[in-house]
């Protein structure tokens, strides 16, 4: 997968950074929690990637999935990969679950990010298809 | 064979560590065709040597050592550059941990901002699962727990957000200023990092535990720890006596006011 533009989720400042040193090819939208995100969506109808961190304030990712509807399949949404810290697989699992299509967990390095961006196939779930 | 060698560009100065891992891998790309293409014509040479007995052997087997040599001459080169891809993409890894880093941590004069810094650097680049941040009383007989992460009532030694010594690694470190990586007989310590404000120890940061998927300290880590050793201290003691400066001028404008008023 090419992304052109990347929604990063996340309530770490310095994750926000990190993301903007690492994914200087693309044009990065950022939000600090699920609720922020769900309205920069709103917002950029051309995002075809989403980097979504779990554990946030006032919404999480998990109910971030939910509210948005990921789970069903049939929804115009941009494909999410879970990033996380904790190493918790229930987590991960219920991430996945939930409608993310691939997960990272922290800390990572740039070629491991891009590799699971890269690694996504063309056809995975997205605006255009849907 | 020139390929490999074409690299002299790879030390200039100017060449960003992306630039220089995309240069590695097209080089590495090039280098990979021309196995290929020497296999090839390795191949083409061999059966026309067996094919044709009667043409000029000595040259033919002249020919077909030349091409092993270049082969063997460029799976090393394949080698070497594979090689120094990784190093070049474990090297641009590390030097944006540091950046940015660095770069949060100096962002902000806010004291709790630089503790969420401080905290975030822990947990997002150095994967602890625990830690705690400890910084010495103003008396120096204690140090406060200014920053915890994970800790539970089993950490005694941290009861009350007071450290009073107890371990040998952190009391070795907040002694005499080492970097310490554990863990170590008495001590289940796995990093006592000395925070220093102008040659002072002022504290550490003591990781207790990391991510499951994180299982040892690596090397390119030893180089965030040396960062905060240097940084985290100064980031936050300078952002707390701005606030306290912060805090007396607005007690003076206030005081400036009223009197003003009278």
């Amino acid at each position: 997968m090419d992304p052109k533009k990347v929604l990063v989720v996340d309530d770490s400042k310095l994750m926000h950074k990190m993301y903007e040193v690492m994914l200087r090819q693309y044009v990065l939208v950022h939000a600090m929690d699920g609720l922020e995100a769900s309205q920069e969506l709103e917002d950029h109808d051309d995002v075809d990637l989403v980097l979504l961190d779990i554990n946030m304030p006032r919404m999480g990712g998990l109910e971030f999935l939910e509210h948005m509807g990921y789970q069903d399949e049939s929804k115009a949404l941009p494909p999410v990969i879970i990033v996380s810290t904790e190493g918790k697989e229930e987590d991960t699992q219920r991430g996945l679950e939930a409608g993310a299509v691939a997960y990272i967990k922290k800390p990572f390095s740039s070629v491991q990010l891009t590799a699971v961006i890269s690694e996504m196939p063309d056809d995975v779930r997205s605006r255009e298809q849907a | 064979m020139s390929g490999p060698r074409e690299g002299g560009r790879l030390g200039s100065p100017e060449v960003t560590g992306t630039e220089l891992v995309t240069q590695l891998r097209g080089t590495l790309d090039r280098a990979a065709e021309l196995v290929r293409v020497l296999e090839g014509n390795l191949a083409t040479l061999q059966q026309l040597g067996h094919g044709e007995p009667s043409e000029a052997p000595a040259a033919s087997a002249k020919r077909v050592e030349e091409l092993e040599e270049r082969l063997r001459t460029a799976e090393t080169d394949v080698k070497e550059l594979a090689s120094r891809l990784v190093d070049s993409e474990h090297q641009a890894g590390r030097l944006m941990n540091l950046y940015v880093a660095t770069y949060q941590l100096h962002s902000t004069l806010h004291p709790e901002e630089v503790q969420e810094t401080i905290a975030e650097i822990a947990i997002n680049l150095l994967g602890a699962e625990r830690f705690a941040l400890l910084l010495r009383d103003e008396d120096e007989e204690a140090c406060e727990v200014a920053l915890e992460e994970g800790l539970t009532d089993e950490d005694t030694l941290y009861a009350g957000r007071v450290y009073r010594g107890g371990d040998p690694l952190i009391d070795a470190t907040l002694d005499d200023g080492v970097l310490r990586l554990g863990p170590e007989d008495g001590s289940p310590v796995l990093a006592a990092v000395p925070l220093r404000v102008h040659d002072v120890i002022v504290g550490a940061l003591v990781v207790l535990d990391l991510f499951d998927h994180k299982p040892i300290l690596r090397s390119e880590d030893r180089d965030l720890l040396d960062l905060l050793s240097a940084h985290a201290a100064s980031a936050l003691f300078a952002a707390r006596l701005y606030a306290a400066k912060d805090r007396k001028l607005r007690s003076l404008e206030s005081l400036v006011k009223l009197a003003r008023r009278e």
